[in-house]
């Protein structure tokens, strides 16, 4: 059964046994991360994958809280982009969002 | 020139898998809710980018503790020390969780069936070994002690 308008930041989400994200790509994506990454125990990835699963459920709150302030359902690029900017936490997105600003804000350097 | 598609599509590689993205994201979300797909992107980027910032942190307080293997406190201190502290409760519960599992798995689910079950057999196995360590001793000649009440024969 559908639950209509439940929207409220407790997500009651006891699906925290098997985890979700593959291990094998997060270790992967650490590895890349850096030249001089040592090695990496079995555990951490587990760690991690928790980890980026809170981060992006804060991030897509975020940007949620920007999009219904528009009069559209959907989450759209600039929403997240915009999420990015309000939050000092996020500054090291900025690089990563800023061609998807709504508004120029960093003007492109020319060649 | 642009840099970024250059950089962008090697380093992108090793990215995260878009239905678990949606799953987890749409999670967030009231079910009426649509996702742009660029937003989409975006958003596993920003997970690809924060898994980057993470591992560099954790590294570096790995280096500083002298150790050669990053283990999951080093990936905690990192959460700290770039301000994502909140994640770190519910990051090590599913941390130990995992671990409670785990250990369950390895030694058998069978011995966690149910601890009556357990002392019973416990129990008539250690009679069961005490009667065959009695029988070897003697011989195997007087008969060990039995539940049926037979007189002891000696041959």
């Amino acid at each position: 059964m559908r639950q209509a308008g439940t929207y409220s930041g407790m997500v009651i989400s006891g699906k925290t046994g098997p985890h979700l994200l593959p291990l094998a790509r997060i270790k992967k994506i650490m590895k890349k991360s850096g030249e001089e990454v040592k090695m990496i125990s079995g555990e951490s990835p587990i760690v991690f994958s928790k980890a980026c699963e809170l981060f992006i459920k804060e991030l897509t709150q975020r940007s949620w809280m920007v999009t219904i302030k528009g009069k559209t359902r959907t989450l759209s690029k600039e929403d997240v982009a915009s999420a990015v900017l309000a939050t000092d936490l996020f500054d090291f997105l900025l690089n990563l969002v800023s061609q998807s600003a709504p508004a120029p804000l960093h003007p492109k350097p020319p060649n | 020139m642009e840099p970024m598609d250059i950089v962008g599509k090697s380093k992108e590689d090793a990215s995260l898998p878009k239905a678990t993205m949606t799953k987890i994201i749409k999670e967030m979300l009231p079910p009426d809710v649509r996702v742009a797909r660029d937003a989409q992107d975006l958003l596993i980027e920003c997970c690809v980018e924060f898994i980057n910032l993470i591992s560099s942190e954790s590294n570096e307080v790995c280096n500083r503790e002298d150790k050669r293997t990053i283990a999951p406190e080093h990936v905690l201190k990192a959460l700290q020390a770039l301000g994502f502290g909140e994640y770190i409760e519910e990051v090590y519960a599913a941390y130990e969780q995992h671990k409670i599992e785990t250990m369950d798995s390895l030694k058998g689910g069978k011995w966690s069936n149910g601890a009556e079950m357990t002392e019973e057999e416990a129990v008539a196995e250690q009679q069961r070994m005490f009667a065959e360590a009695r029988a070897r001793m003697n011989g195997g000649g007087v008969a060990p002690k039995q539940p049926d009440p037979d007189p002891s024969v000696e041959s």
